[in-house]
């Protein structure tokens, strides 16, 4: 029993180390081939897929705590990186935002002792509250309606959101959610991919072209189509039927859509998009979790909805 | 016994701290070990001495003194002691306190001993991210010894992590860029502070 259950990661984690290696050199040689061709960002992501994969091949034969903590700092990056490239928040804001970072051990807290009501709540009910109420006891009124909204926003993308991922691991699942990790976040790179791939190739009708002009209609159904046949064939990492992983496709695609140009939509706000970033050398983490942002809490309540309350 | 702890303190906790706080270094080693220069940077922040001190080469780090007002760090003699053990500064008094000449003194005989500097030439941390006026000290300094050179250092960021009156620290991107060991050609006092000045502003960009 304990070595069947010993292989079965060991499977999982060679399929990623196969996959992994397979994107790294299909990239080289299409960088060596065609070197004009646009797989810089193809490369940044794979560097990331790389980090990713080494955090839960760690969490994974190490202990599923360290995957918490990994997830808590990736939050933790993500919400600094919004603060410090955001004009919305004033400089007065500062002992509010450092409430902010205090909720990230929080969260992760209830996510790893899979508390769901209180996992549920405490940002999008608690920290609402709270930080307005220390907003409004600083004193500051200028500008105050701006930061009461901003804030909590910053904590939805970067906490709430990516805290889902962590939960996984907390579902009362086979192999304790490590599956649909890998599923999830797999999935969710694979679709922009997928999305940037199929663009290149066959795209011609834009759907935004002020927001993200490489997003193409050709792009979306191609890349649609293409994550929702990988659902499939990954479908043995998770508990999912074959309509399940289908359904399960569809919506990491769709989320993964709306979570990237929503991300793109703000940096171009802050006009990051064309200048490269505020603070020159800083940045990336949120260009990576884009996607990942929004198809995190709709996967995990998906899954939540089917295999876990009936 | 006092180089371990500098060691110690820049090698070992200091990084840590600063990446988890969001200042990044630039490039990532900046400083050849054994050389001596005088590194000049703007100030906004308590961080910025402690992320200066952090890029310092291991073998130099006891023989390179951040210059500190005595006003400030020299209020009290535990504050002195401690400034000076665990940040290794020189405290002198500043120029309209009647200290320009013996400060420019103390500065000398370090430099003579061919001790590095690090010099904020606004004098003291104004307001996040604005520079103020630099004092002339600076240029006084490298048109005495000409044969040292400057780094400029400009600094991005940590008066929103740490600014002047607040004790709360507060994570925020920042960066630290440090630019080419410079010698200065210019004649004048004024002429050599505009030089640094603006290669400063230079690395901004």
């Amino acid at each position: 029993m304990h070595f069947e259950h010993l292989t079965s990661i060991h499977q999982m984690l060679l399929v990623i180390l196969g996959v992994l290696v397979f994107a790294t050199v299909l990239f080289l040689i299409w960088k060596k081939i065609k070197p004009g061709a646009q797989v810089d960002e193809l490369m940044t992501r794979t560097k990331s897929w790389w980090v990713m994969a080494s955090i839960f091949a760690i969490a994974a034969l190490v202990h599923p705590l360290i995957s918490f903590v990994a997830f808590g700092f990736l939050s933790f990056a993500a919400l600094r990186e919004l603060s410090s490239i955001s004009k919305n928040a004033r400089i007065e804001d500062r002992s509010v935002i450092f409430w902010a970072y205090l909720a990230i051990p929080i969260q992760y807290f209830f996510a790893y002792m899979g508390w769901m009501l209180p996992f549920l709540i405490f940002i999008p009910v608690f920290m609402f509250t709270w930080i307005p109420f220390i907003l409004v006891l600083k004193g500051h009124t200028q500008d105050i309606a701006r930061s009461m909204s901003v804030i909590p926003t910053h904590l939805m993308l970067t906490v709430y959101s990516l805290s889902h991922l962590a939960y996984l691991l907390s579902l009362s699942i086979a192999d304790g959610g490590r599956g649909l990790l890998l599923y999830v976040v797999f999935l969710t790179e694979m679709n922009d991919v997928f999305q940037f791939t199929w663009g290149k190739l066959l795209g011609r009708h834009k759907i935004i072209e002020k927001i993200s002009p490489n997003k193409t209609w050709e792009g979306f159904i191609g890349g649609l189509l293409s994550t929702v046949l990988a659902a499939i064939l990954l479908k043995f990492l998770t508990p999912f039927t074959t309509y399940e992983a289908i359904g399960a496709g569809l919506l990491i695609a769709c989320t993964g859509f709306v979570g990237d140009i929503i991300v793109s939509a703000i940096k171009r706000d802050f006009g990051l998009k064309d200048t490269g970033t505020v603070i020159k050398g800083h940045g990336g983490i949120l260009d990576r979790m884009d996607s990942l942002i929004i198809s995190a809490p709709f996967f995990f309540y998906y899954v939540y909805l089917l295999h876990i309350v009936r | 016994m006092k180089h371990l702890l500098l060691i110690l303190i820049y090698k070992g906790v200091m990084p840590l701290f600063l990446k988890f706080i969001g200042v990044k270094i630039t490039p990532k080693k900046p400083l050849q070990p054994n050389m001596q220069y005088i590194i000049v940077a703007n100030h906004n922040s308590h961080i910025d001495t402690m992320a200066l001190m952090s890029s310092i080469p291991l073998k130099d780090l006891n023989r390179t003194h951040p210059v500190a007002a005595a006003t400030y760090f020299g209020k009290n003699s535990w504050l002195a002691v401690l400034s000076k053990l665990f940040v290794n500064t020189i405290l002198i008094k500043r120029s309209e306190e009647g200290g320009e000449s013996t400060a420019l003194d103390t500065l000398g005989k370090f430099l003579s001993k061919g001790h590095s500097l690090i010099i904020f030439p606004e004098g003291s941390r104004g307001e996040p991210e604005k520079m103020q006026a630099f004092r002339k000290g600076i240029g006084v300094l490298l048109q005495r010894y000409p044969h040292i050179p400057y780094i400029p250092v400009y600094i991005q960021g940590t008066g929103k992590i740490l600014p002047k009156g607040e004790r709360l620290i507060v994570p925020y991107d920042a960066i630290v860029h440090f630019g080419q060991p410079t010698f200065c050609k210019a004649q004048t006092v004024e002429a050599i502070v505009v030089n640094v000045k603006n290669e400063i502003l230079r690395l901004k960009n």
